[in-house]
Order: structure tokens, then C-alpha cells, then sequence
């Protein structure tokens, strides 16, 4: 066995620190005179240092099995929520229509096609139609969002006093969603932009009321 | 093919399943928590780090920029900022005792993001070598066992456990070239 043959397995060792020390002393010398060694012996000195990084990434092991279903889980909960409880934000319908209101109601569901009319991207116009009684007239364009309902309502035809305050409903069966409240200008029209909770499939009718302390008229009504 | 990891970041904010989220996690959680836990010392604080990583990296998803650096290097960055707030939030909660800053890395504490980077994947190629060769470096390195010791407790010639380290050590090597470590 020549001196490198001997040598060569030695340098694992050698290099991690793990020889007696006449049997390091030995390598060592044999690496003084020997380039090929010595360029074995290089290419693997450096990777204690290495090792030596690797060491604590090792000693921590995993987290703890838990901590993944704890981020995914707060992850969710910072997520905008896109189907709220709807029934948070429902109260129970105030007042139901006469028989002889609804008998009254004309519904025209429109597609704005422009043509004279103030066009609706991505929502869609219902006509508003006057409850007995009443002589206003309007319009809602109705477009669907993350938040609910973005309603734009033209309204003409109302008294013409600005004490007057206005809500619009969203009705369906059994419960009702406020989309907010308005008031008419001097000249009895009013264009405000609502929003409601109430989502696309969720009411089936729209009502305009004109508010008072004690209750609340029906003006005007849409049927969807 | 599975997505990269740009196209899961790039994912994470439409994907309301959260898969594309928990993918980031089963590759980067491990690594981020040995980070934090070698910075702070303590598993809670570690474990919270590494929440506060995946939350910031969801919240601030678009702003990744792959030009810029890897998700890897993106995520280190934000454990690094994560660690300095909880080292903040410790000095003033003296009920959380988490390591003082070494001297090596004073303000800061533990390894640096490129050491922390290079020890994973000195950890990644050992599990690449064989567990014979795995095994003769944790306890010559790790548990600085010397080559007769080791020998006693493999129940092995001493010969073979010197041959042995020695593939292991060049085994190593060629693992780290490969990953274009030198």
C-alpha cells in the first residue's frame, strides 16, 4: 500500500477532526509533499464550515404540526369575507303592501341599451313605478358588487319639500334590507347613489318609502 | 408540473382554497422556523415568526417582484423584519426572554438570512446522501465523535468507518456542486 493509498480514506477523518492524534500528524505530513492529496484534502476542507451553518437549521427541527392550519387560518381570516351572513344585516320588514298597492305595481325590468337613457355598465335598470296615491315616478340602476348592491336611483315627481326623508328597501319574503335614505331637492327630484347588502337573488322587489316619525308610506315600488 | 414558487405567490391572493398558500408553507416553513428559532431561541416566538412571515407574504403578495429576488430570499427578508419587531415587542415584554444579540451580529441576532440560506441547503444534501453516510458526518461533525468512537458504537472496523467518512465528505461535495455550492 503506497503512502496515498493509505492516506486518502484517512482524510474524511482528518477533516472533521476525528483522528488519533499520531494518525493526523501522519496525514499531515504526507500532505506537505504530496499535491495530489493535498488538492483531495482541499476540496474537502472547507466543508466543515458548511457544515457548521447546516448545524443549527438541523437542531430546530419542524415546527410544530399545529402551525400550519394556524396560518392557513389566519390567512382566511384576513381574506375579504365575499358572502356575508346576510342576515346580519337584515331587520324585519316594517311595513307589507296592500293588496290593492300591489295590484297597482306595474314591473318593467329594462335592459339599459342607452338610447336616450344614461347608460348602466354592468347593472341592469328597473322602473319605479308609483304606489296609489302617489305621483312620482323613477328609475334604479342596479349593479352587483363585492359589498352588495350599488344602487343609483333617479327619482321625479316627489313633494316638493326637502324635510321629507325618503328610504329605500330591498324586500324579499319575510325580511327587508335598507339600501339608505334621501331627501328630494326643491324641485321634488333626487339622484343618490345607495348601497345595500342585499345581493343579486336575495329580494325580489324594491319600495321607496316616504319616513315619518311613527311610520312609513310606500311612494314608490318595483316588482324584479 | 407543479406551479413555481413565483406563480404560487403570484396565486396566493385569488386563491381563496388556500392550497397555493399551504404549497409556500410545506416548503419554506421548516427552513423560516430553524431561522427564527436560531435568532430568538424560543419555539413559541420562533412559530410566531413564521405566522407573521405567510400572513405579510399573503398581504403584501403583489408586491413581489422576481427581478428582484427569489421567493426564498423574499420570504427571508420578511422573517429578518418579522424577528426585529418580535426582538421590539421582547424589550419591551420583559416576560418574553429571548436570546440577546450575539456579538457576532450585534442588533440582530442568530445567523444572517445567507447563512441561514446556505445552512438549509447544507441540511438539504445531507438528506441526500445515503443514511450511512448521513450518519458517520452527524456523529464525526455533529456530535464530534472521533473515528475510533464512532467504530465502538457502530459495532464497525475502524478502517471502515474511516473509508466511509471520507465518501461521505465526498459525496457531500458533489451534492453541494450540484446545487452550486462550492
Amino acid at each position: 500500500m503506497t503512502g496515498c493509498d493509505h492516506v486518502r480514506p484517512e482524510l474524511g477523518g482528518y477533516v472533521l477532526g476525528g483522528l488519533q492524534p499520531e494518525e493526523a500528524a501522519a496525514v499531515r505530513e504526507h500532505l506537505a509533499t504530496c499535491a495530489e492529496c493535498a488538492a483531495e484534502h482541499a476540496s474537502l476542507a472547507g466543508l466543515p464550515r458548511l457544515l457548521a451553518l447546516a448545524a443549527p437549521m438541523a437542531e430546530a427541527g419542524p415546527p410544530a404540526p399545529a402551525l400550519e392550519e394556524r396560518v392557513l387560518d389566519a390567512i382566511a381570516g384576513e381574506r375579504p369575507h365575499r358572502a356575508p351572513r346576510r342576515r346580519r344585516f337584515l331587520r324585519p320588514r316594517v311595513l307589507l303592501p296592500t293588496a290593492a298597492a300591489l295590484a297597482v305595481i306595474a314591473v318593467a325590468l329594462v335592459i339599459a341599451l342607452g338610447g336616450g337613457e344614461e347608460s348602466a355598465p354592468g347593472g341592469f335598470e328597473v322602473a319605479l313605478k308609483p304606489v296609489a296615491g302617489a305621483t312620482a315616478k323613477g328609475r334604479a340602476v342596479l349593479a352587483s358588487g363585492d359589498a352588495g348592491i350599488k344602487m343609483q336611483l333617479w327619482v321625479r315627481g316627489l313633494p316638493r319639500d326637502p324635510g321629507i326623508v325618503y328610504e329605500v328597501h330591498c324586500d324579499a319574503p319575510g325580511w327587508s334590507a335598507s339600501a339608505g335614505t334621501f331627501r328630494a331637492d326643491s324641485h321634488g327630484r333626487a339622484y343618490v347613489v345607495l348601497n345595500t347588502a342585499a345581493r343579486r337573488g336575495e329580494y325580489d322587489a324594491i319600495r321607496v318609502v316616504r319616513r315619518s316619525r311613527s311610520s312609513e308610506t310606500d311612494v314608490l315600488q318595483a316588482k324584479l | 408540473m407543479a406551479p413555481s414558487d413565483v406563480q404560487l405567490i403570484q396565486r396566493v391572493r385569488a386563491d381563496e382554497t388556500g392550497e397555493a398558500m399551504r404549497a409556500l408553507y410545506r416548503t419554506y416553513s421548516g427552513e423560516l422556523y430553524g431561522f427564527a428559532l436560531n435568532a430568538l431561541g424560543e419555539r413559541g416566538a420562533a412559530e410566531e415568526v413564521v405566522q407573521e412571515v405567510f400572513t405579510r407574504a399573503w398581504r403584501h403578495a403583489a408586491t413581489y417582484d422576481a427581478r428582484r429576488g427569489s421567493v426564498r430570499t423574499w420570504l427571508y427578508q420578511i422573517a429578518r423584519h418579522a424577528i426585529i419587531d418580535m426582538r421590539r415587542r421582547a424589550s419591551v415584554r420583559p416576560s418574553l426572554a429571548l436570546h440577546a444579540p450575539s456579538e457576532a451580529d450585534a442588533g440582530e441576532g442568530g445567523p444572517t438570512i445567507e447563512q441561514a440560506m446556505l445552512g438549509w441547503q447544507v441540511v438539504a444534501a445531507l438528506d441526500r446522501l445515503t443514511p450511512e453516510h448521513r450518519q458517520v458526518i452527524r456523529l464525526a461533525h455533529f456530535q464530534g465523535l472521533s473515528m475510533r468512537e464512532i467504530a465502538e458504537r457502530c459495532e464497525l472496523p475502524v478502517g471502515t468507518v474511516k473509508s466511509r467518512t471520507w465518501y461521505a465528505l465526498r459525496s457531500l461535495r458533489l451534492v453541494l456542486e450540484e446545487m452550486g455550492i462550492r
